[in-house]
């Protein structure tokens, strides 16, 4: 027992030095998470504004100038072009120089005076759906909301009553439903994998294609002590990463911090045994240095698609949702939103918890048992 | 003398390939023991197996009296291992590199140091070089380096692949010294090399082609059996276009090129050298001098390869 202590502390401290000495290695592991954390944090988010928009205004009358004025007016649509004609507009929509056209029809002024139906016509590009809703929706809730407003004035003339229901929202925990705050755990936590599933499985990668590891292998030091020491020292800065994207977070993006510290310390630990056995498991199955590496990407990238963080998992084909128990990305990063937007308890959040526990244990140990099999 | 290595029908087989075929020999206490061979005809193989790195498919083999298939950890406290690539942290200071390394065999604190300054003070390593990157060190240092973090748990046998590949040969040769001091002091040296003239340091040689154990013996034995008779070398020019011709003499063993020279080797009592310089004059070279030469193990190479091919 003390001798295995003493082997651990000798591997631990090993890749303390080599880590701390490597300048790079330390600018990788620190420096690279806050800065990305801070870039992707702007730059992941769902809000779209300033879509271009090509008008088409066939009634050319006072109406007609006053409606598409106001629908512009907060700047979800920006008129790039103003085209005489239908075919003339989607030309710029197929050059990519706008993403919808607004048509109005000839004779909307008229037939609104009349009290006829008028139909304003959207025609908007596919190829990101998200912009398409936002531009289409622009056009229908501005007009939903005239239309409206013309129902309303003429039932007061009418002296009427309107049956109506009406809405009303109120958003807890993020009440100006900014984006960023959602995103920024999310982030984190991409980060968090990328790091150390990276390290991890390089670092093995290299002892091996540089011979080190045959070294070792010749000493009486068990494979256990040797993964765990490796392990140990990227763990913590895995933690640090994680205590520098806390306080970026809150800074930067006014992220909360409703949940409690313990929670997220424990979840985060369990959530690193996953990343580094992972890592570790990369190593075991690859050659050399690049396998790892790319190895590396073809987890991190499904991982990452399919954690709910970007689409929500709900929303996923039903037969892939079940797969998405699998990915540790899933459980961690309902633990960071639960815990620091919702401040969800220990209760609340137990299962992904446990899950990611025994996960972690499953990947270390299997990793551990290939990375002894695969020296024999 | 007692055999601190025991070798039984060893085996290893990779897919169809078997690297090792049915190896026996016993190494004693104390001894050097060279093994001999091309690249590829399975001395690492057998030196890995030997140093529980690798799983034997067939055959047997002990360690310091345990058994290498079904105990490794206890092989592996009793040897001490160099690898043929330079296998320290270029990225650790030497002192770094003996301190992990000390580390994992279990050592530590005064223990460790002790051990550490004790294996330093048998290779000569200096102070200046522990304080120095590792990767930094000349090609010579390095192996002492090596040898150092083998020797820090004094194991009773070491085992070095190939231990001066790429090193220049006044640290070879220094390098050497270190290892007979080793074995006067009891330590047991299992050494591959191809390095024919290093071979000569070993008490025993094994010779390995293509996964066979083809010859084992002392050096004198194996020139005495592969090479026997009486060699000649002769200086001169262009002596090769009537090399092959001399071997229909009579008395002629063998006639071989040797760089510019031809070494005729003839039947014991039957040396006519003058007879041979006559024959590759008139073949249309100057012989300009001829010299007796002692057998080398490169000739004990080279005929036992002939042999096995």
């Amino acid at each position: 027992m003390r001798q295995s202590l003493a082997m651990l502390a000798a591997v631990v401290q090993k890749e303390v030095r080599q880590t701390m000495r490597d300048r790079r290695m330390m600018a990788l592991l620190v420096m690279a998470p806050l800065i990305q954390l801070i870039i992707f944090g702007f730059a992941v988010s769902f809000e779209v504004d300033e879509v271009p928009a090509v008008i088409v205004d066939l009634d050319q009358s006072h109406q007609s100038r006053t409606d598409l004025q106001r629908l512009l007016a907060d700047r979800t649509l920006v008129a790039v072009a103003e085209r005489p004609s239908v075919p003339e507009a989607e030309r710029l929509l197929e050059r990519g120089e706008a993403a919808v056209v607004i048509v109005v029809p000839r004779g909307f002024e008229r037939d609104l005076a009349r009290g006829r139906p008028a139909t304003v016509q959207t025609i908007v590009d596919g190829g990101d759906p998200n912009r398409a809703g936002v531009a289409t929706s622009a056009v229908t809730s501005y007009f939903a909301a005239e239309s409206e407003a013309r129902v309303r004035a003429r039932v007061r003339r009418a002296n009427a009553r309107l049956p109506e229901v009406r809405t009303s929202s109120r958003v807890l925990f993020n009440p100006t439903l900014d984006t960023s705050v959602y995103m920024v755990p999310g982030v984190m936590a991409m980060l968090l994998l990328l790091i150390t599933t990276i390290v991890s499985s390089m670092g093995l990668a290299r002892e091996r294609e540089v011979g080190t590891l045959e070294q070792i292998l010749v000493t009486p030091v068990s494979s256990g002590v040797l993964i765990v020491g490796k392990m140990l020292p990227f763990a913590v800065v895995g933690l640090i990463d994680f205590g520098i994207a806390l306080v970026v977070g809150s800074v930067v993006f006014d992220m909360p911090l409703r949940g409690s510290l313990t929670l997220l310390a424990v979840g985060t630990l369990f959530y690193l045994m996953t990343t580094l056995g992972v890592g570790l498991l990369i190593a075991t199955l690859s050659r050399s240095q690049q396998q790892a590496f790319l190895g590396g990407f073809l987890f991190l990238l499904p991982a990452a698609l399919l954690s709910g963080i970007m689409t929500p998992i709900r929303s996923m084909p039903e037969w892939l949702q079940p797969w998405t128990l699998i990915n540790p990305l899933r459980h961690y990063q309902e633990i960071l939103r639960g815990s620091l937007l919702r401040g969800a308890s220990f209760e609340e959040l137990h299962v992904q918890l446990i899950t990611l526990a025994v996960m972690g244990a499953l990947v270390l140990s299997f990793a551990s048992f290939r990375f002894r099999r695969s020296l024999r | 003398m007692t055999h601190v290595i025991e070798v039984r029908g060893l085996r290893r087989e990779f897919g169809d390939f078997v690297a090792v075929r049915d190896v026996d020999f016993d190494v004693e206490r104390g001894e050097i023991f060279g093994y001999l061979g091309a690249n590829g005809a399975g001395k690492s193989t057998t030196i890995r197996m030997l140093s529980g790195l690798l799983a034997p498919s067939g055959g047997r083999a002990t360690v310091a009296g345990h058994d290498v298939g079904s105990d490794p950890i206890a092989v592996k406290r009793s040897i001490g291992y160099m690898s043929q690539k330079f296998s320290l942290y270029r990225d650790l200071t030497a002192q770094e590199n003996l301190e992990f390394f000390g580390g994992i065999y279990g050592m530590a604190g005064a223990t460790l140091r002790r051990a550490i300054d004790r294996a330093c003070e048998r290779t000569g390593l200096a102070d200046e070089h522990r304080k120095a990157m590792t990767g930094a060190l000349p090609g010579g240092t390095r192996q002492r380096l090596a040898l150092t973090s083998a020797l820090l748990h004094e194991p009773p046998i070491v085992f070095l692949d190939e231990p001066t590949a790429g090193v220049d040969p006044a640290s070879r040769r220094a390098f050497w010294r270190l290892i007979r001091e080793l074995a006067d002091g009891g330590t047991t040296v299992f050494v591959t090399t191809h390095y024919m003239d290093e071979a000569e340091y070993c008490a025993r040689i094994g010779l390995m082609v293509d996964g066979v154990l083809v010859a084992l013996d002392t050096p004198a034995a194996l020139k005495a059996r592969y090479v026997p008779g009486e060699t000649y070398a002769f200086t001169g020019r262009d002596l090769h276009a009537a090399r092959e011709r001399t071997l229909s003499l009579p008395g002629v063993l063998a006639a071989e090129p040797f760089g510019a020279r031809v070494h005729v080797r003839f039947a014991e009592g039957h040396a006519d050298p003058d007879m041979i310089a006559r024959h590759l004059t008139e073949g249309g070279g100057r012989v300009d001098r001829v010299e007796r030469v002692e057998a080398s193990l490169e000739d004990v190479f080279l005929a036992v390869v002939g042999e096995a091919a």
